[in-house]
């Protein structure tokens, strides 16, 4: 049958034909092969226009249609519709050419544009014929809603939705929903309070059968199509369970601080927290990020945020029962720990690093160790015992764990006391004895057992040990054993190693020491050597380092204080012998050093200068550099086995040796190293041993350290503040004494200090809120819940972001204290806000604090709006805020407050607003028409506001004591990621964009997705809530219609010319092609399939072809453009 | 002589560039007639063929109008497109078409002016070029 093609032309008034000479088109089309019937009308998608194409089809048989009209995004469906009536299938029998937007709007000249659509109307009729008959699918419709945003927009969405029966899936990313309305105070023009409209429908959205709230939740990602979305959420953790009463109880002892969001900063907020009162759900949420960089770094994993916390809050010994979680010799380390925590304190970034070593000590000096609270633990049966050799670090730190999970560990020290090296190799001015022996004590009162002076080894092995009943052995002796010089006459009288001199010394052995003393070495035991050997009489002391100074590994402030007491450093230089007579040291032989090439520990090496020795004379020498484990004590036990270093080998993870059931750690495992370690170790093998005893996998449930750097951002206006001072002794009253050097913080030092902590983590996991809970909702272990969520239709309402001016600096918004934006006038002005309603300005000092009302306030209007520089687009809605703030200040301040708006025009466009705007300006507010351009602030904070009054033609410049900047309404700064996940679009003003922005105002290209409320650009509240409304109704429609159509535009695989090379399987981006093995061919399953047609694009041997774009199709049309 | 007129053939996904090109009508942004527009679904489906299709037609000028990368309607298309488009230049110039004749643009569909920018440019460039060489040569039957 030979095809009849009628062709239509539309006028569309005078758009179309005021630019192409719509008859001469048609009299072409007359003229083409097959075309029986060419017309043209006025506006041919009007009734009777498509009356015409109706008549056409049935009187003239055609059996295609090309209608030249405007873009076939418009009234492509509008033709379809009139041929399916006419008995047409609209796919086969209709196309659509666009001679409106891509013809006659686009081009300048008659002629051009004329020719451009005889070309285009040409490649339209070539293709029709073409074109194919075809189906659309219909599939079912989920009739429930998700609601993306908790704003008015959503919430006025998802209760519509509810009432109709269905369900709405509500999801706010904010711990409440609310939104910017709920943190207003009073709602133009009307002025009823946006808390008392507000909050009845958050309540109700809390409540309603229908409505699935999903706070603290975000949407991961999309998937489907209209009617049968499957939305992946994920409901991020708040820490608290939905038993909360809301009672604010935990908020009370939190002691972490932070600006409140919902306030816009303008009050404090504790790290649990709710929004404002009214908050739905009325539920505590925690805000917690990545445990901060002291607490990753501690080697013992202490929980520095929280025992910083509580000390800034004077909760002393909470802050130490914080510390003994992790370590329980706080006293101690907090006086010789070299703090590895503090060198990645953020609070650097500010200035220096918190003092969190001295704040640990100043903790621990606050309680009575005697009376400290030993917590009950459900203590195992007798038999489990555990044996310990060495009470140093190590040993007491894990007998300390075993003991807190109820086992009974025994300690066998050789000493006749215990503490290890930190009593013997620590001088007394540093770590006076009794603050270790109050902490060992402790440790005993837990339950462990010290045995002293008990020696193993070849009478009593190691590995008897568990005949006579004990079920593990932790091996703990440390490294205590001096390393040689290897030099000549090291053996000679008068020569004594830094360990056994402060050992000896520590055990208040009398020991002789010298006049002119030399120490060798730079590290801990020789600095405390040399400050020892001040305090038993030398009158010189001098230090002998072979490399320089920032080469030494002793505590940097202890090198100084040792220089403050007179010791003398002589760097870069290497003792070659000690020099003797009569067997007794007169002096060392020295060689002066140069630094050559790094080392493999990154150092650079010393290297000898020829020729440059030289004598020290002296009557005794200290070498200290360096200790070595002391394994003596394993004689008798087999299968131990040691590294070549001479420590006990072990693993690295369960520090298990290769004897089942005896573990290592401590010095005795690393090699010398600093106590902290020794304790970290001694927790790992508590860990291991328990496991061990229970008879579990070593390896397995380990407690994992925390890791990430999703920090809390350091606010940048904190203030400078540097770090305390330990106070110390007068120099004068050290030497000759043993009384402590460091005095320690007093109560106000302390606090100051803590307070400078920078909160990294937000939450600082002291727990003190768990104990508060009556209702035990807090659970700080909790986790993201994610879930998938089956809806037929998606309204977004993710609303917008009010503009930060603190880019315009000629406002000075951010260094003026009185310079508000609007959110924060909102929020000054609301009841639930930092004044309780009342408009107050800042103080000058502090910006948390309110003082006295304004007398006079400028308002300035169009704040980043109507700004070539910042968004060209009118917000909206600042002209009527701005109103009603006059109104609030005359109303609050009294009605003598002077007032001035700068506006640029007042737009008060809506219902009753040009009635309010006439109300505001009878009160005697005053109107000057013309653009604030800057505002300078004197010493007395008055602030001058200079514009131009355009209306008189002069510059004005007025003081105020306030200023309020009505910013601009902007997009989410995440609004491209949001654009991605639902496949809509994004307008050059960065708003969501609408279908079309007259008659689709709801819609966008991805069906059964819609938009409501300022997320689509900016509108005030009775428009925000009307479009909500109306993306309900699109919701509605499509459930209650109960099926939809789904466009026939998929691709299809031709089986009689497939190949079956699968190229199309891993090109597929939606996994709709699966190969059929019996066949041999691919096959595209319809249901999946979108229609992008990335198979039929690459396919070389063109099986696959999308419907309704098919190579002939296409082929047609460009044959058509083409045609000369 | 008249002035000679470029010929250009433009695949315009339906999603972006298409939507683009209404908005530059809406917007009463006018470009030179010279440009005619072809609706596909995505700049992923542009087979290699209709390209060159279009120059043995007598086209002075291809585009290819697609979605900025990650923007796709179809999580990926547009990045097929920029692979394949990259072959097709290759095969061009082999055939002795200059690249430059051969475009693809990332245009989304609030960029009206970025349309009117992109069509001004191509015909001003070909028009400095002139005719395809294979105008008038290589007709192809349907």
């Amino acid at each position: 049958m030979s095809e009849r093609i009628g062709f239509f032309i539309c006028h569309c008034g005078i758009n179309i034909a005021y630019r192409v000479r719509v008859k001469e088109v048609a009299d072409y089309a007359a003229t083409f092969p097959g075309v029986v019937v060419s017309k043209d009308y006025l506006f041919m998608c009007s009734d009777p226009g498509q009356d015409l194409i109706e008549k056409e089809i049935k009187n003239s048989d055609l059996t295609r249609v090309v209608v030249a009209s405007c873009s076939p995004r418009m009234h492509e469906k509008t033709f379809r519709a009139a041929c399916q009536r006419a008995g047409l299938n609209p796919y086969r029998a209709f196309h659509m050419v666009s001679v409106r937007e891509h013809g006659s709007w686009v081009t300048e000249n008659e002629d051009e544009a004329t020719a451009k659509a005889i070309i285009i109307v040409r490649a339209g009729l070539m293709r029709v014929t073409n074109q194919n008959a075809l189906t659309p699918s219909q599939f079912s419709v989920n009739p429930n809603t998700l609601v993306v945003g908790g704003g008015i927009a959503g919430m006025q969405a998802a209760l519509d939705i509810a009432s109709s029966g269905n369900r709405a899936y509500l999801v706010e990313r904010q711990p409440t929903v609310g939104g910017h309305m709920l943190q207003y105070d009073k709602t133009f023009p009307t002025l009823d309070c946006a808390a008392c409209i507000g909050t009845p429908k958050m309540v109700a959205v809390g409540q309603d059968k229908n409505v699935t709230l999903m706070t603290n939740t975000e949407v991961e990602s999309v998937n489907g199509f209209i009617g049968n979305f499957k939305v992946n959420v994920n409901q991020l953790s708040r820490y608290v369970k939905s038993n909360c009463t809301g009672c604010g109880d935990c908020a009370k002892v939190c002691p972490v601080e932070a600006p409140n969001e919902w306030d816009v900063g303008t009050k404090m907020r504790k790290a649990i927290y709710i929004s404002f009162p009214q908050a739905v759900p009325v539920r505590y949420a925690i805000e917690k990020k990545d445990r901060g960089p002291c607490v990753q770094t501690c080697p013992a994993g202490i929980n520095i945020q929280g025992f910083v916390a509580l000390i800034k809050v004077g909760k002393y010994e909470e802050a130490l029962r914080v510390i003994m979680e992790k370590m329980p010799l706080p006293g101690t380390l907090g006086r010789i720990c070299p703090a590895p925590c503090e060198s990645q304190c953020r609070r650097q970034e500010v200035e220096s690093p918190l003092a969190i070593c001295q704040l640990k000590r100043f903790a621990a000096d606050q309680v009575d160790w005697e009376k400290l609270y030993v917590p009950t633990v459900e203590i195992k049966n007798e038999s489990e015992k555990v044996a310990i050799i060495g009470a140093g670090p190590a040993g007491l730190s894990a007998a300390y764990f075993l003991a807190k999970k109820g086992y009974h560990p025994t300690i066998f020290e050789k000493a006749p006391f215990a503490g290890g090296m930190l009593r013997f190799g620590i001088p007394d001015y540093r770590l006076p004895p009794a603050v270790l022996d109050q902490e060992i004590n402790y440790i005993k009162r837990m339950g462990v057992d010290i045995q002293l002076g008990v020696s193993m080894g070849k009478d009593r092995p190691v590995s008897s040990l568990f005949n006579e009943g004990f079920k593990a052995v932790y091996l703990a002796a440390g490294a205590q054993k001096s390393r040689k010089m290897n030099i000549e006459n090291e053996d000679a009288d008068g020569v004594m190693h830094g360990i056994d001199y402060l050992g000896q010394l520590n055990l208040k052995n009398p020991v002789k020491t010298g006049r002119k003393v030399v120490v060798v070495g730079g590290g801990d035991v020789a600095i405390d050597a040399a400050r020892e050997a001040l305090r038993q009489g030398a009158s010189q002391v001098t230090m002998v380092y072979r490399r320089s100074r920032s080469e030494m590994p002793a505590v940097k402030h202890e090198i100084q204080a040792a220089e403050e007491e007179g010791i003398k450093l002589e760097l870069l230089v290497n003792p070659i012998a000690v020099l003797t007579e009569g067997g007794k040291v007169t002096g060392l032989r020295c060689i002066k050093m140069e630094l050559g090439e790094p080392d493999e520990s990154g150092r650079r090496r010393p290297v000898p200068v020829a020729g440059s020795e030289f004598d020290l004379e002296c009557d005794m020498m200290i070498p200290a550099i360096g200790q070595q484990v002391n394994t003596s004590f394993l004689e008798g036990t087999e299968g131990v086995e040691l590294t070549r270093w001479g420590t006990v080998a072990a693993d690295a993870v369960t520090f298990q040796t290769s004897f089942p059931g005896i573990f290592a750690g401590g010095d005795m495992f690393t090699g010398p190293s600093i106590a902290v370690e020794a304790v970290a170790a001694g927790q790992e093998a508590a860990i291991s041993i328990e496991k061990y005893l229970l008879g579990e996998e070593l390896a397995e449930n380990r407690p994992v350290k925390p890791k990430g750097s999703d920090w809390k951002a350091i606010p940048k206006k904190v203030v400078v503040t540097p770090r305390a001072k330990m106070p110390v002794l007068p120099v004068g009253d050290r030497v000759g004494n043993y009384k402590e050097v460091e005095l320690g913080f007093t109560e106000e030092e302390a606090r100051k200090e803590a307070s400078r902590c920078v909160d990294c983590g937000a939450c600082c996991e002291c727990k003190l809120c768990v104990d508060q809970c009556k209702a035990e909702a807090i659970d700080h272990d909790m986790t993201d819940k994610r879930e998938t969520i089956d809806v037929g239709s998606i309204i977004i309402a993710t609303g917008f972001d009010p503009m930060n001016p603190s880019k315009m600096t000629q406002y000075g918004y951010g260094s003026y204290r009185n310079v508000f934006t609007n959110i924060e006038f909102e929020r000054l002005s609301n009841a639930t806000g930092p004044t309780s309603g009342k408009l107050l300005k800042r103080d000058m000092q502090d910006p948390m604090k309110f003082t006295t009302a304004p007398k006079s306030v400028a308002i300035l209007h169009c704040i980043g709006s109507r700004d070539v520089n910042h968004h060209e687009y009118c917000s909206r809605t600042c002209c009527m805020y701005a109103l009603k703030y006059a109104h609030l200040l005359k109303d609050k301040c009294g009605h003598d407050t002077e007032i001035y708006n700068f506006y640029i025009d007042m737009r008060c466009f809506g219902k009753g607003y040009e009635e309010f705007y006439k109300k505001v300006q009878s009160e005697g507010v005053r109107m000057i028409r013309g653009k604030a351009g800057s505002i300078t602030e004197d010493a007395n904070g008055i602030l001058t506001v200079k514009g131009e009054d355009t209306l008189s033609n002069r510059l004005v410049e007025i003081q105020v004591e306030m200023v309020i900047l009505c910013t601009a309404m902007e997009a989410r700064p995440n609004a491209d990621e949001v654009m991605r996940k639902f496949g809509i679009g994004i307008g050059a003003d960065g708003f969501f964009q609408e279908e079309h922005p007259k008659l689709a105002p709801v819609s966008t290209p991805t069906s059964g997705v819609f938009l409501a409320g300022a997320c689509q650009g900016p509108k005030d509240i009775p428009d925000t809530v009307a479009q909500a409304k109306g993306a309900a109704a699109e919701c509605l429609a499509l459930s209650s219609a109960g099926k939809v159509e789904v466009p026939p535009m998929i691709s299809s695989i031709d089986p009689d010319v497939c190949v079956g090379c699968q190229l199309c399987i891993g090109l597929c981006p939606y996994s709709a092609i699966e190969f059929n093995t019996f066949a041999g061919i691919s096959e595209v399953n319809s249901a999946i399939c979108k229609g992008c047609g990335s198979c039929a694009g690459a396919c070389p041997s063109g099986a696959p072809k999308v419907r309704h774009f098919t190579d002939k199709q296409i082929f047609a049309e460009i044959d058509g453009i083409l045609l000369n | 002589m008249s002035e000679f007129e470029p010929k250009i053939v433009a695949f315009f996904c339906n999603w972006c560039t298409f939507t683009a090109a209404d908005l530059a009508g809406t917007s009463r942004l006018s470009y030179p007639p010279n440009i005619k527009i072809i609706r596909v679904m995505c700049s992923g489906m542009v087979d290699p063929k209709y390209v060159l299709k279009a120059f043995l037609n007598g086209a002075d000028g291809v585009l290819i109008g697609g979605c900025w990368p990650g923007d796709c309607h179809y999580i990926n298309g547009n990045l097929k497109a920029r692979r394949r488009v990259a072959l097709v230049t290759e095969l061009l110039k082999q055939y002795g078409i200059g690249e430059e004749r051969f475009w693809l643009r990332w245009i989304a569909a609030s960029e009206g002016n970025m349309l009117k920018e992109v069509a001004d440019e191509m015909t001003a460039k070909l028009k400095q070029l002139g005719p395809s060489p294979l105008q008038n040569k290589g007709q192809m039957a349907v």
